[in-house]
């Protein structure tokens, strides 16, 4: 019987579905005739799309996680942990459309790449698995931020625990956990006060895939192939700003922008080129002479892998792969984002890797001087495994073996 | 951000409605002591709202409804009222109705005056006098106008304590209601919701009237409609002896929810959600052919007296 697969990918970034189609395509090398449907929403669906890949009509049912996060969001602030407990309404409901769907068709095997509320409801309600499920994530343990005092720290200890008791008390919900990255790419963080080191707890409950990317690196490199077929010259300095697929990166789009001409006064062969991403509307944004500013971008990630210089976010995929094309880039975590903030960073300072921004204390000329000091640079990263993407289609393939 | 917005809204007698879906048949969720209001159905309205037709409404008190300060407005047979006027301004000729708690007592009012408008009663952790209370609750029950000298434990269910400490008392209870671990974002959402409205509200609809065990057993005795009850079995609000009581009286199912408490919608949101699902495909069945005039009961008198 032809073995079926459903994926579920957080439409949180567009990180994770990059990530996800790139083990999707190893995985049906490894299982001949699988068929795999996603149950995905905007702004993962466009990369599926993409991709040729295929959505399941019932995702026209989910609600919308990423307008809940821009709802939530302020000025390059998002506080991702508050944003998430209160997104719990969304998550459950599209738990239920995920449950309709597998009610009606057999699936067999489910894998959810940060699907939290897959997750969650499943060790909620063990019952309800009926078929083999995997669990990806590129971080363990929500993580207090320091202005949030011990409220926020009690919050973020107590969603942990309860995360501990899931996988204590039912082992046999998760047939594989996978951890897209290595040991050393956690935080040296406890899951609370009296819980368990991260490190420890998920080198016993994981398996690691090492990074997931969505290419080869080995692909780019002859770069100034790579530069011509997308159209840049030798003698320009590419300097690519994007703030990846949620609409929250508009105000370091517009700071960014306001740091163009001096900028270019610094690097004449600047060529800097904005991309507004899926959910912002470039019209919107202000203009300035030999500024190019484009809506989306498809494989983005080439060229990054061809530019001088990024300027982006801390959200984990792009800064990755900036690090394995060996880039120079900038980035601004968002505020209150213990992801970005904590998690990601650590990750970055591991591969020492980009330099860190403050978005606050940056004024445009701030970022100008950092641009000219930084854009063309040669740069000494960690280098960055490639065979995470296959290593995690192993791993699911033996459970459709 | 809601998981769905309402498709129509409205008000009624004061009290605020809204309608998602269109589907078959109409879910009308009823809403529990006005200590909170339609929202603590949010874990059940998207996904009811994509199979069949629902409607919520604030109960007078809290939410988007009218609030006032007279015990009387705080009646029963004044919710049951609003029940019936909500069906009818949201055009609902029929529905199964879905009640919490204290809402299970309008439920039934509404399914004894208007039978051949209910298709089902599906009761979750009701609030009905079949059972003993909860000891040391009850032992402050009579005295809630008085002055107490102890605000610990339930001594805090005292109109002086609401107006002195209206959050902590908010606090106290909700902490009471969710007695399964790790719930701090019901916690929250329950405060929030407690603190829209105030504590002379509140203290007028605990001194309202409700249904005594001899008029919940009389209304059982005449109910002719499938019953389906939920009860979280530590659920330290209301026993769970009164819901298997009550499943009993009325002839119906019940489901035991191991480890829930008194919110059950809120904090196991995926087993509600699939017994009510089947409960509601089971009762919805077509209208029947024949006119039910002949056999409708007699309007009781609480309905006849003033309806507006």
């Amino acid at each position: 019987m032809t073995k079926r697969a459903l994926y579920i990918s957080s439409p949180i970034g567009l990180g994770h579905a990059q990530r996800d189609v790139a083990i999707a395509r190893e995985l049906r090398e490894l299982v001949p005739g699988l068929e795999i449907d996603w149950l995905a929403q905007d702004p993962v669906t466009r990369v599926l799309e993409g991709e040729g890949e295929r959505v399941h009509p019932a995702s026209r049912h989910l609600a919308n996680e990423s307008r809940h996060i821009e709802s939530e969001s302020a000025e390059h602030d998002l506080h991702c942990f508050q944003a998430w407990r209160r997104m719990d309404e969304i998550l459950l409901a599209n738990f239920m459309v995920f449950h309709d769907v597998v009610s009606e068709q057999r699936y067999d095997l489910w894998i959810g790449d940060e699907a939290w509320e897959l997750d969650y409801y499943l060790h909620e309600n063990p019952g309800e698995k009926r078929a083999a499920y995997a669990w990806l994530t590129d971080f363990v343990g929500w993580l207090p931020m320091a202005d949030g005092g011990p409220h926020e720290a009690y919050l973020t200890a107590d969603y942990n625990a309860e995360m501990v008791e899931h996988i204590a008390t039912h082992p046999e919900v998760r047939d594989r956990a996978l951890f897209v990255g290595d040991p050393e790419d956690i935080v040296p963080d406890r899951l609370g006060p009296e819980l368990p080191a991260i490190r420890e707890w998920t080198e016993r409950n994981f398996d690691f895939t090492g990074y997931v990317s969505g290419f080869d690196p080995a692909q780019f490199a002859d770069r100034e192939r790579l530069r011509a077929e997308l159209g840049y010259r030798s003698d320009e300095r590419v300097c690519i700003v994007t703030v990846g697929g949620s609409g929250i990166g508009e105000h370091l789009l517009r700071k960014v922008i306001a740091a163009f001409p001096e900028a270019k006064e610094r690097v004449p062969e600047l060529r800097m080129i904005v991309v507004a991403g899926p959910r912002i509307d470039p019209a919107t944004l202000p203009r300035a002479d030999g500024l190019e500013v484009r809506r989306y971008v498809h494989n983005l990630y080439r060229h990054l892998a061809a530019c001088d210089l990024a300027v982006v976010q801390g959200g984990l995929t792009t800064a990755m792969e900036l690090t394995a094309n060996g880039r120079p880039f900038l980035y601004f975590p968002l505020k209150h984002h213990f992801e970005q903030t904590l998690h990601v960073r650590h990750r970055l300072e591991r591969y020492g890797a980009g330099r860190r921004m403050d978005f606050d204390e940056s004024q445009p000329d701030d970022i100008a001087a950092a641009i000219g000091d930084v854009i063309g640079r040669e740069v000494d990263y960690v280098d960055v495994d490639s065979g995470g993407a296959r290593r995690a289609a192993a791993r699911l393939a033996e459970m459709l073996a | 951000m809601r998981a769905r917005e309402p498709d129509e809204t409205g008000i009624v007698r004061g009290v605020y409605w809204e309608r998602f879906g269109d589907g078959e048949p109409t879910v009308l969720f009823v809403p529990p002591w006005a200590i909170v209001h339609s929202r603590v159905w949010k874990m059940q309205v998207p996904y009811f709202a994509r199979h069949f037709r629902v409607v919520v409404f604030d109960p007078r008190g809290n939410g988007r409804s009218e609030r006032c300060t007279d015990p009387r407005a705080y009646a029963e047979t004044e919710y049951a009222r609003d029940l019936l006027a909500v069906m009818d301004a949201s055009e609902t000729e029929r529905a199964v109705l879905v009640s919490l708690s204290l809402g299970a007592q309008r439920a039934l009012l509404a399914a004894d005056a208007e039978p051949e408008r209910v298709l089902g009663l599906a009761f979750v952790a009701p609030a009905v006098p079949l059972a003993p209370g909860i000891a040391e609750r009850t032992v402050f029950a009579e005295r809630f106008e008085e002055e107490l000298g102890t605000d610990r434990g339930w001594a805090k269910f005292n109109a002086h304590y609401w107006r002195r400490e209206y959050r902590a008392f908010l606090e106290f209870f909700f902490g009471r209601a969710f007695t399964e671990p790790h719930s701090t974002k019901q916690l929250e959402d329950t405060v929030d919701w407690g603190l829209e409205s105030d504590a002379e509200t509140l203290i007028a609809t605990a001194c309202a009237e409700g249904l005594d065990e001899d008029a919940i057993r009389a209304i059982c005795d005449r109910l002719d409609c499938p019953v389906l009850v939920i009860h979280g079995e530590d659920d330290a609000i209301r026993p769970v002896a009164a819901g298997r009581e009550l499943a009993s009286a009325a002839g119906g199912d019940f489901l035991g929810l191991e480890g829930a408490g008194h919110c059950p919608q809120a904090r196991k949101p995926v087993a509600v959600n699939l017994a009510l699902r089947s409960f509601i495909e089971r009762v919805a069945r077509p209208p029947p052919v024949l006119a039910t005039a002949e056999t409708r009961k007699e309007e009781p008198a609480w309905l006849r007296l003033n309806l507006p």
